[in-house]
């Protein structure tokens, strides 16, 4: 019949000129929300109740944070680039070296992060920014209050408070 | 003499693979994109060593405000939520650590935050039996170190 021959094919298409806008639209979603922030950090092990230790000042080097955020090495005052030189020949005679870091209550939180920093690094290889000075991680300690409070109590002074 | 005829060229940017790159950056955001548990803006302080901090990890959070020093806790999962003190703090993490022992908790504090206030944050995390502590630093560069 000459009726059929007539009827115009339509071709079926799915329509894609707005699929570019949409994938845009969802990159700058992506972009706005995507959140550069700080995801590293210092790692610290805290000690379990039973595995506590006590550690002998007298044979440790011992780090004292004040309020200004300056601090004393083993008594002395002393800045961050001196410590390597210091920690270092002591501990390659004895590795398992205390050593301890006490911050006065109100020092700033900052300062003893770069001490520990610092001592951090003497073990870790340079490829991961460190000295790679030491083979051994050094043994860092660093008392909290109830500590020092328990020592307080039983001896009546401070230990770290004393010159 | 017979000029011949210039033919104008059409000038077009050919888009048909626009599309293919677009969808592209589309999978690399929605893989990189990190929902972050918590976005308070904290001065950190610096360290040149730093190790990634485990996914997941609870966030105790100790910022900076007018009114004083807030602290803040994420189990790793839920948006950080601000704490009155540090009683609500143990309560929380003596809850999380019933449940997930092992979790590992990174410290995110302000830089000038005094060390007490780190010292009472140690203190309950060791007491709820946290043995991984991360303390949150930004990377010191050259110019810091002067």
């Amino acid at each position: 019949m000459g009726l059929r021959d007539r009827i115009q094919k339509v071709e079926a298409e799915i329509s894609s000129a707005s699929m570019a806008d949409i994938a845009f639209l969802l990159i700058i979603f992506f972009m706005v929300t995507a959140v550069f922030s700080a995801t590293k950090g210092l790692d610290f092990k805290l000690p379990s109740d039973d595995e506590q230790q006590s550690t002998e000042e007298q044979e440790a080097i011992f780090f004292k944070v004040l309020e200004d955020g300056t601090f004393l090495m083993d008594k002395r005052p002393a800045t961050l680039d001196e410590i390597r030189d210091y920690v270092v020949p002591k501990l390659e005679r004895w590795p398992d070296k205390p050593i301890i870091i006490y911050a006065r209550p109100e020092a700033p939180y900052e300062a003893l992060v770069g001490i520990y920093d610092e001592l951090v690094k003497l073990a870790k290889p340079p490829e991961n920014g460190g000295y790679g000075l030491l083979t051994k991680p050094p043994n860092i300690s660093i008392p909290t209050q109830s500590e020092i409070n328990e020592y307080v109590a039983l001896f009546g002074v401070n230990p770290f408070e004393q010159d | 003499m017979r000029l011949k005829k210039v033919q104008a060229l059409k000038a077009y940017i050919p888009t048909a693979s626009m599309a293919d790159i677009a969808f592209l950056l589309i999978i690399f955001f929605m893989v990189t994109t990190k929902f972050d548990v918590d976005r308070t803006r904290v001065p950190l302080p610096k360290s040149s060593f730093r190790e990634e901090v485990p996914k997941g990890s609870a966030y105790v959070v100790i910022h900076r405000e007018e009114g004083g020093y807030i602290y803040k806790f994420s189990n790793g999962e839920d948006p950080s939520q601000p704490l009155p003190d540090m009683t609500a703090l143990a309560a929380q993490v003596n809850a999380l650590a019933q449940v997930d022992p092992t979790k590992p908790y990174i410290i995110k504090a302000d830089k000038g935050t005094p060390y007490r206030m780190i010292d009472e944050t140690l203190e309950t995390l060791r007491r709820a039996g946290v043995e991984t502590v991360i303390m949150l630093t930004e990377q010191k560069t050259v110019e810091d170190q002067g």
